[in-house]
């Protein structure tokens, strides 16, 4: 089972390192920390704030909008280009497929997230500000972010096409990123609407908890900048990610096993 | 099984496909109840024009889409089965692969989905890629390669796990007649190395050459199935007679039975009925003064067999959708 799940993941890796726009991407994220490299030299005051800031943002919005690119396009283009027939026609499982496409995905986008960490602890050291486990700690959780934004596309790729698996993932992505502010808006709305935001937040991946930074956790004000979030924290943000990720990607496997490849 | 019986390898029995068109929602009715079975050994061509459902049994029998109704079995496996899929080599219809793979690496994916140790993995995709000529491309991307060279890569990545079945979608369209004799030679070795063969085609020079049992589809449903020889041995389409008779001299009464009658010099050629008295025939042209040249009965061939199951069904059809 391994060996074919790895399998899949080695060529999903091979095909999208193939991608020319995933190059762009890249230059885009070298390019936003160059801008934090920038702004954060205009700043009147604390410019290492603004270099972290900045590159923390960059990973997780180009890290999860690539997470839906690759999702999206990657699966349903094995279906479109009808390269499926020759595998799905060896001994594997059609979950096992979706796994190792994922896993291949995954590892395409850990690499990136590592570049684009990498770029960020160069213009750290550069400003010489030291790289704190606060830091290490917010990248994990984009990591973790990203991952989960993988699976959401995944999930949707099984069964829809990609304008509109594109179009749910990122639905998803925004409302999974403001469920606090979501649920604090319509704290005073009509039953209804409370009830049918409380449903909406059950069933939409909480994103916000791997973007905390500034906000309030059990009750207290944490920054990435001063007091952060515990390694217990991560810890449990990171389960949370695995049951998602584990949760979408049986529900892609079970909806992709009932396709026709006609 | 009993024994000495040969086992079935391949077994439809009333295998049915419908789908919904997506926006209409009409029936169309791909596959209408095919029973056949393939035995172990054989090669077995699967003949139909496009469109009669050769294509839609292959994938229903790959696991590729599901049946409506109906059951299948590859090797003693009820369809869909990873097991059985471990010991079938598969070639889809006009194959698809990863363009930015080479031969070597295309094999190796096979090999591993296959679960082939490393070791065996490489040494038999070197022997694959000798084996289908692609020896000199073994270094060129996929992306780089004929259509008849996708259909030889095609070829060697269904063997790679040396399967007792290989099912083979058009494996000789694309090709030129160099290349389809040598898949033809392929298939062949294949059935000399003891494995069972099934393959699509509406090639019947190919099916004449090599198979071992037919199956003609069309619309969706098997019309008839038999060895080559018992398909079209069952009916004499006519006699052709040639015969030799001075210039000056004519057939006169006897060319009245006959059809397609043409004359070159002394040598006159015709069909004789089949339902004629052809000795009757011949001993009156004795009496005539002609010299009997050829007399030889015109069996029909697998293409009249062919064209003539395909005019039945459609037929069939249409008298279906007049009452409808």
């Amino acid at each position: 089972m391994t060996g074919r799940i790895w399998a899949i993941a080695l060529n999903t890796f091979r095909e999208a390192v193939r991608i020319r726009v995933l190059y762009g991407i890249l230059v885009l994220l070298l390019g936003a920390n160059l801008m934090s490299f920038v702004l954060g030299s205009m700043a009147a005051t604390d410019s290492a704030r603004v270099t972290s800031d900045v590159g923390l943002a960059g990973i997780s919005l180009f890290g999860s909008l690539t997470a839906i690119f690759l999702g999206v396009f990657l699966l349903y283009g094995e279906v479109q280009r009808r390269t499926i027939h020759t595998i799905v026609s060896k001994p594997i499982e059609r979950w096992e497929f979706v796994v190792g496409k994922y896993f291949g995905m995954a590892l395409v986008l850990s690499v990136l997230v590592g570049a684009f960490s990498l770029a960020m602890f160069g213009i750290l050291i550069l400003k010489d500000v030291a790289i704190t486990s606060s830091i290490i700690k917010a990248i994990l959780m984009s990591w973790c972010e990203v991952l989960v934004v993988a699976a959401i596309a995944i999930f949707f790729s099984s069964f829809s096409t990609p304008f509109l698996s594109g179009i749910f993932a990122l639905a998803l992505w925004v409302i999974g990123r403001i469920t606090p502010d979501l649920e604090a808006a319509t704290q005073a709305a009509s039953p209804v609407i409370r009830t049918i935001t409380k449903v909406t937040l059950y069933i939409v991946p909480d994103l916000h908890l791997f973007a905390v930074s500034g906000r309030t956790v059990d009750g207290a004000q944490v920054s990435v900048h001063s007091d952060f979030v515990s390694w217990g924290y991560v810890g449990l943000s990171s389960l949370h990610a695995l049951g998602w990720i584990a949760g979408l990607l049986a529900l892609a496997g079970v909806l992709f096993s009932r396709r026709d490849f006609g | 099984m009993v024994d000495g019986a040969v086992a079935a390898v391949i077994e439809v029995t009333d295998l049915k496909k419908t789908y919904l068109t997506p926006f209409a929602r009409r029936r169309v009715e791909a596959l209408r109840g095919v029973t056949f079975s393939v035995e172990e050994g054989q090669i077995f061509g699967f003949v139909g024009p496009n469109g009669a459902g050769k294509t839609t049994t292959i994938r229903t029998l790959m696991g590729l889409i599901r049946a409506t109704s109906g059951t299948a079995k590859l090797l003693g496996h009820t369809i869909p089965s990873r097991a059985a899929r471990q010991r079938v080599g598969f070639l889809p219809e006009a194959p698809y692969f990863y363009d930015y793979l080479t031969v070597p690496e295309l094999l190796d994916l096979a090999g591993r989905l296959f679960g082939v140790p490393s070791a065996l993995r490489k040494k038999r995709a070197d022997e694959l890629i000798e084996r289908v000529g692609l020896a000199r491309a073994r270094s060129q991307s996929l992306k780089k390669f004929s259509k008849g060279m996708l259909q030889r890569a095609g070829l060697a990545q269904a063997l790679m796990n040396d399967p007792e079945l290989v099912v083979l979608d058009e494996p000789m369209s694309g090709l030129d007649p160099i290349g389809r004799k040598e898949v033809r030679d392929l298939i062949v070795s294949l059935r000399e190395a003891g494995k069972t063969v099934f393959f699509s085609t509406h090639i019947l020079s190919d099916v004449e050459a090599m198979t071992d049992r037919v199956a003609i589809i069309a619309r969706g449903a098997l019309q008839t199935t038999g060895t080559p020889a018992e398909l079209v041995a069952k009916t004499i389409l006519g006699v052709d007679v040639t015969v030799r008779l001075p210039a000056d001299q004519e057939l006169g009464d006897l060319a009245a039975t006959a059809k397609n009658v043409r004359r070159s010099g002394e040598e006159i050629s015709l069909v004789l009925p089949a339902a004629a008295d052809v000795d009757a025939w011949i001993a009156q042209a004795h009496t005539i003064g002609a010299k009997i040249v050829q007399v030889s009965p015109r069996h029909e061939t697998l293409e009249d067999l062919f064209l003539r199951e395909i005019a039945a069904a459609d037929r069939s059809a249409a008298a279906t959708e007049g009452r409808t």
